[in-house]
């Protein structure tokens, strides 16, 4: 191949990387937001393909099994809805009770159900990708809070119109302001660089060294930081270790993230 | 042109299809086709088309894979700040180099050989993963470089997974090379002009 190709691709290929190189933060975030929102509509068209043959495989139920579980799903929707009237109830007392008492409002929440279409196939980290972006009410900026009726799973990132990036509490970029129950003690908590998948270990840090947890503590978000609500269930303590300068325990997530297939953000005012 | 067209396509869906592959049991070893069309397109397109299909690659990969944390201003809840943790565009860097090292090789595979194209594919597969590794380390506090079994396993599992699906990839392509009509091998022989 002679020069006269040569030397303008390489010049060329230069450039364009050095441009790529230097785009500032928000440009890069609307480069990764067009591109999920390219992908996004294969991912959904995947994952429904995979659903089908996973439900193949497992066999088709039998009608009166499925009449069965539709009698005991009604029964429970209809437990849930009651309980959540009430609970709704409460939380307008509890509002007026903490104005009379002067006390900071609380924000209220509500949950958007979003339905898992992709796990991410990086090596490095611990993401997912569902099927909701800001045009269903999600925040353009990301680190909303995504949970699951067990616990707490992670926050979304990168946020497109119809689909967002959730990184899981797994990962070691997620880190949560975490406290636990029956103690004094709090520690920001972190996934590990290298986790295996299947059971993600996630290290509680800068606990006390005196703290002593015992195994099946729970551990929830303590709300500082302002991205996570406070008491949302993140998992068990399996391990406790004094170290030189602090403690440092490891917990077991609530939430098995192999099995994920719903989750809920958590949109509203933050905390 | 059409070739290039296609490999560009092909990186595009395996790049989804990746996705959908779990990691294989015990220690999370990721099948990465992506890159392993992109090694094949370097040596079987000249160089103008490995460039691009290096800056595509690399493009599409942060694009899904860079990290970003925001920093909130504390009175008002409005976003004080972007932390990238990678820049966006270094696995192009790492991509071209790569890609470039594997162009090296263009003439052997030409002439109609491909076996130890196939195992260096692997090799360059395990150096992203092993590169990939290095600069989320170097940017994340604390700096730990260690590297366990579970790490080895990564890095070396996603190259030897390459390197054993790399002859059905290469397989696929030359069929659909040659359906296109285009030759990735025109040293190739007597084989490929019967």
């Amino acid at each position: 191949m002679n020069r006269r190709i040569i030397v303008p691709s390489v010049a060329t290929f230069l450039v364009l990387t050095l441009l790529v190189l230097t785009l500032g933060p928000h440009k890069m975030r609307r480069v990764q937001s067009g591109f999920l929102g390219m992908i996004s509509p294969f991912l959904k068209t995947g994952s429904s393909l995979d659903k089908k043959y996973r439900e193949f495989r497992d066999g088709l139920k039998k009608l009166d099994e499925l009449e069965a579980e539709n009698a005991q799903l009604k029964v429970a929707n209809k437990e849930l809805s009651t309980t959540n009237q009430t609970l709704r109830g409460y939380e307008v007392d509890n509002q007026q009770l903490r104005k009379a008492l002067q006390y900071r409002e609380r924000a209220i929440f509500t949950l958007k159900p979003a339905r898992i279409i992709a796990r991410d196939a990086s090596t490095w980290y611990n993401k997912i990708v569902i099927d909701r972006g800001f045009a269903d009410g999600l925040d353009k900026n990301g680190d909303q809070p995504v949970l699951t009726e067990t616990g707490l799973v992670g926050k979304t990132t990168v946020v497109d119109e119809h689909a967002a990036t959730v990184v899981l509490i797994a990962d070691e970029t997620c880190k949560v302001a975490a406290n636990v129950e029956g103690t004094r003690e709090q520690g920001i908590l972190r996934g590990e660089r290298v986790s295996n998948g299947a059971v993600p270990s996630i290290g509680l840090h800068f606990l006390s060294k005196q703290a002593g947890l015992k195994p099946g503590q729970n551990v929830l978000t303590s709300g500082t930081g302002g991205v996570f609500p406070p008491g949302v269930l993140i998992g068990q303590v399996k391990e406790f270790k004094a170290r030189e300068l602090d403690g440092h325990a490891t917990i077991i997530p609530a939430v098995d993230f192999t099995k994920l297939e719903d989750v809920f953000v958590v949109i509203g005012k933050k905390p | 042109m059409r070739f290039f067209g296609i490999l560009l396509v092909a990186m595009f869906f395996a790049l989804i299809g990746e996705h959908f592959i779990a990691p294989l049991a015990p220690y999370g070893v990721r099948v990465l086709l992506m890159p392993m069309i992109m090694f094949y397109g370097a040596l079987a397109l000249p160089l103008p088309g490995m460039l691009a299909l290096a800056f595509c690659g690399g493009l599409m990969w942060d694009a899904l894979s860079t990290n970003m944390e925001i920093v909130w201003s504390a009175e008002q809840m409005k976003v004080a700040d972007i932390n990238v943790e990678v820049a966006l565009g270094w696995s192009i860097v790492v991509f071209a180099l790569l890609s470039g090292f594997m162009s090296g090789f263009r003439p052997l595979f030409q002439r109609g050989r491909w076996e130890v194209h196939c195992l260096l594919s692997g090799v360059c597969t395990a150096i992203i993963v092993l590169a990939e590794y290095l600069m989320l380390t170097f940017r994340r506090e604390p700096v730990l470089l260690f590297f366990d079994h579970e790490v080895w396993w990564r890095i070396g599992g996603a190259g030897l997974a390459a390197a054993l699906l790399a002859p059905g990839i290469y397989f696929l392509f030359n069929y659909v090379a040659f359906f296109v009509g285009y030759d990735p091998q025109p040293a190739r022989g007597p084989v490929r002009t019967r």
